[in-house]
């Protein structure tokens, strides 16, 4: 069985096709690096201009408005909030003149705990306007999000015990920009490169059936190394993830595994801190076991329909599904949790990110584990039945 | 041993293997001859597996049938089957297609480098097979499955694209691997070849394996038989039917008659010599009846 798996493991690795894979993933890193991530504004920056105009805004309001009789409620309520959030800028603009690093983090944990609280509930006040974007309706919503990710962020920093810097408030360091992008499309690139460098790992052997149809081993057994195969080569897809990592580290640094991840959880409403470390195992265990579920959709197909543009086509269904039924807060109306499709956005589950948007609490990271290790453990059992027929030819 | 038992395979109304039954002994090389199209391939597919017959059974050393996938990876231990050459991996070496081989079957490593020597392929075995000619392929698909070292080997038209010195050479360790108790079962158009080395050789005809000692009483056996005359006029053949009515003589497509002496005496042998010097037909021979000739007359007879 080991000599079977090794000469599967080369063949997949002289595969043209996979070859090409891998250097697709290299350019688009390269690209990444390049083009998109010194293009990356945060909507939560340190901008000490900004913090400025609003202190001095503020500040001069408060001046011309103190002391005056039969004030307007609004007004009054302005003067009650307005001096303790002057207070917080006021210490963020000066730790970050003095480059006092953790006391910036803790006003602005602060800053954005007090700025929360006093617009989330109220219309007095709003987000940072770059939320409230057109076509958005729930833009409200998203800035409460984010400013309760934000704070929570912060507090870890001061908490923490990492080395704190510009790059590191605004999420640019190596292993931030990571979880950024597990947080966006970057689970679905892996997908589609498993899928592509699985597609053919049955089928390619219709090429060359004479040499291997009389291997002394089962045809299951066969069909088991392949999967190992194609899990080995999905996961070497990470490689050119190397790449990107190492250059963005030696511009703005690689930051550390202890950095806090924040993790919404949607029964509290609030926001508690995993480590980086936490953050990129669970990452790293949730899309081996996505790989693990596609690569068994693959073999099954294989050998049931036997046509790599089925294998293609439904492997694509299942990662683009999402986008066909997802509608926000549908969580709170539907299923949505029981549906592998579900949970393609391995970052945004693992963050609590999926059941902020869905408004489900079911929708976490252990049952969506669950969920897909047991689609998984279907398939192979199909598989294992199938290829167990006596009839059954692997190479026809 | 090998055993075939009452194996029938039908493609429509059409019956490519009629109840076939055989058994095939350690130490033997088994000659399969037909025209393209008549079988043989099926017929070893089936041996293989590859193809489920209709009816019957392969038995491998009295008691393995294909009657479950574990018992196909056992019989598979014991039987391979010479893979075709255009189905080699360009982009891989000769020697890592024998590396695979040998680890899949599990057999002495050393018999790779024995066979790259004893077939001459040192100096190309490292090279990508996309390389190779038509006969170097070949050879690699032969050195392949005697790296394999299974007790039954089939080889469908292993000679295919060879020179006579690699044709001999392969002929050589055919004998050899016969000799360690290998059962050798080769489909081949080269008649003369394979009357070399087979000890049992088959027709197939009409579905049915036919044995040309069965075909041909004393087939085998060494004494004079036949008078082969090359053009022989059909003027002069009808003239030499009148003068030895009693002879059977048939001409084949090639142009060759054929003249059975098989039961005649030295001096009707002296009679018929007489008669073809006379009548100027110099180009004829005394011999047995080969398998060309039998060939002839089994699929190109019109």
């Amino acid at each position: 069985m080991w000599a079977y798996f090794k000469w599967e493991f080369k063949q997949f690795f002289t595969n043209k096709k996979n070859i090409a894979v891998y250097v697709i993933l290299l350019f688009l890193g390269l690209y990444f690096v390049l083009k998109v991530a010194p293009s990356y504004e945060p909507i939560e920056k340190v901008d000490v201009a900004e913090m400025e105009a609003r202190f001095t805004t503020r500040d001069d309001f408060i001046k011309s408005v103190e002391g005056k009789d039969n004030i307007h409620p609004s007004v009054a309520f302005a003067l009650a909030v307005f001096p303790q959030w002057n207070e917080y800028d006021r210490a963020r603009i000066d730790a970050i003149n003095e480059k006092d690093y953790l006391k910036y983090a803790e006003a602005t944990a602060g800053w954005y705990l007090y700025s929360d609280q006093l617009t989330v509930n109220g219309d007095s006040f709003f987000y940072n306007p770059l939320y409230y974007t057109y076509g958005n309706n729930y833009a409200h919503a998203d800035g409460h999000y984010g400013y309760g990710y934000t704070a929570s962020r912060f507090t870890g920093y001061v908490e923490g015990s990492s080395e704190l810097s510009m790059d590191l408030f605004e999420e640019r360091t190596a292993l931030q920009t990571l979880q950024r992008m597990l947080n966006d499309y970057l689970p679905i690139v892996l997908f589609i490169s498993c899928i592509l460098l699985s597609v053919d790992i049955v089928l390619k052997d219709r090429r060359n059936p004479s040499l291997l149809k009389g291997f002394p081993i089962s045809d299951w057994k066969k069909l088991l190394m392949k999967g190992l195969v194609a899990f080995v080569g999905s996961i070497l897809s990470f490689v050119p993830l190397y790449v990107v990592l190492i250059a963005i580290g030696l511009q703005n640094g690689f930051g550390d595994f202890s950095l806090p991840v924040p993790f919404y959880s949607y029964i509290e409403q609030n926001f508690t801190n995993m480590t980086m470390s936490t953050f990129l195992l669970k990452n790293i265990l949730f899309i081996g076991v996505w790989f693990l579920f596609l690569i068994a959709i693959i073999l099954f197909l294989s050998i049931i329909v036997k046509a790599e543009f089925a294998n293609l086509f439904v492997s694509f269904i299942i990662i683009a599904a999402e986008w066909f039924y997802f509608e926000r807060v549908m969580g709170a109306y539907s299923d949505i949790e029981r549906y592998p499709t579900s949970y393609v956005q391995v970052g945004q589950v693992i963050s609590g990110y999926r059941n902020f948007v869905y408004q489900s609490p079911d929708l976490t990271y252990q049952h969506g584990l669950t969920i897909i290790g047991c689609c998984t453990l279907f398939l192979v059992i199909l598989t294992l039945i199938v290829s167990k027929f006596k009839r059954f030819k692997l190479i026809a | 041993m090998l055993e075939l038992k009452k194996i029938r395979v039908q493609f429509g109304d059409k019956q490519v293997l009629k109840d076939i039954s055989i058994k095939f002994q350690p130490g033997e090389i088994i000659g399969l001859v037909a025209p393209n199209g008549t079988g043989k391939s099926t017929l070893m597919n089936v041996i293989m597996n590859y193809l489920s017959p209709n009816q019957g059974q392969v038995i491998l050393n009295h008691e393995l049938q294909y009657s479950s996938k574990a018992n196909e990876v056992k019989i598979h231990q014991g039987v391979s089957m010479m893979p075709d050459q255009s189905d080699l991996y360009n982009h891989v070496s000769g020697k890592n297609h024998l590396k695979i081989y040998q680890a899949m079957w599990n057999s002495n490593p050393k018999l790779i480098e024995d066979t790259i020597v004893q077939l001459g392929m040192e100096s190309y075995v490292k090279k990508k097979t996309g390389t190779y000619s038509l006969g170097m392929r070949q050879r690699l698909c032969f050195a392949m499955q005697i790296v394999s070292d299974t007790q039954v080997m089939l080889m469908d038209e292993v000679m295919n694209g060879l020179d006579p010195t690699h044709v001999e050479l392969i002929s050589q360790i055919l004998l050899q691997k016969k000799a360690e108790g290998k059962t050798i079962i080769i489909a081949s158009h080269l008649l003369e070849n394979l009357e070399q080395y087979a000890d049992r050789i088959f027709f197939m005809k009409t579905g049915e394996l036919k044995l040309v000692d069965e075909l041909v009483p004393g087939f085998t056996d060494n004494k004079v038989t036949t008078v082969r005359v090359s053009n022989f006029s059909q003027e002069h053949l009808e003239v030499f039917k009148k003068q030895f009515s009693g002879l059977h003589v048939q001409t084949l497509p090639s142009g060759k008659t054929l003249i059975d002496v098989s039961k005649q005496d030295t001096e009707t042998l002296g009679s018929i010599t007489q008669y073809l010097i006379a009548q100027q037909l110099t180009d004829f021979s005394f011999g047995k009846l080969t398998l060309n000739d039998l060939y002839s007359m089994e699929y190109q007879q019109k």
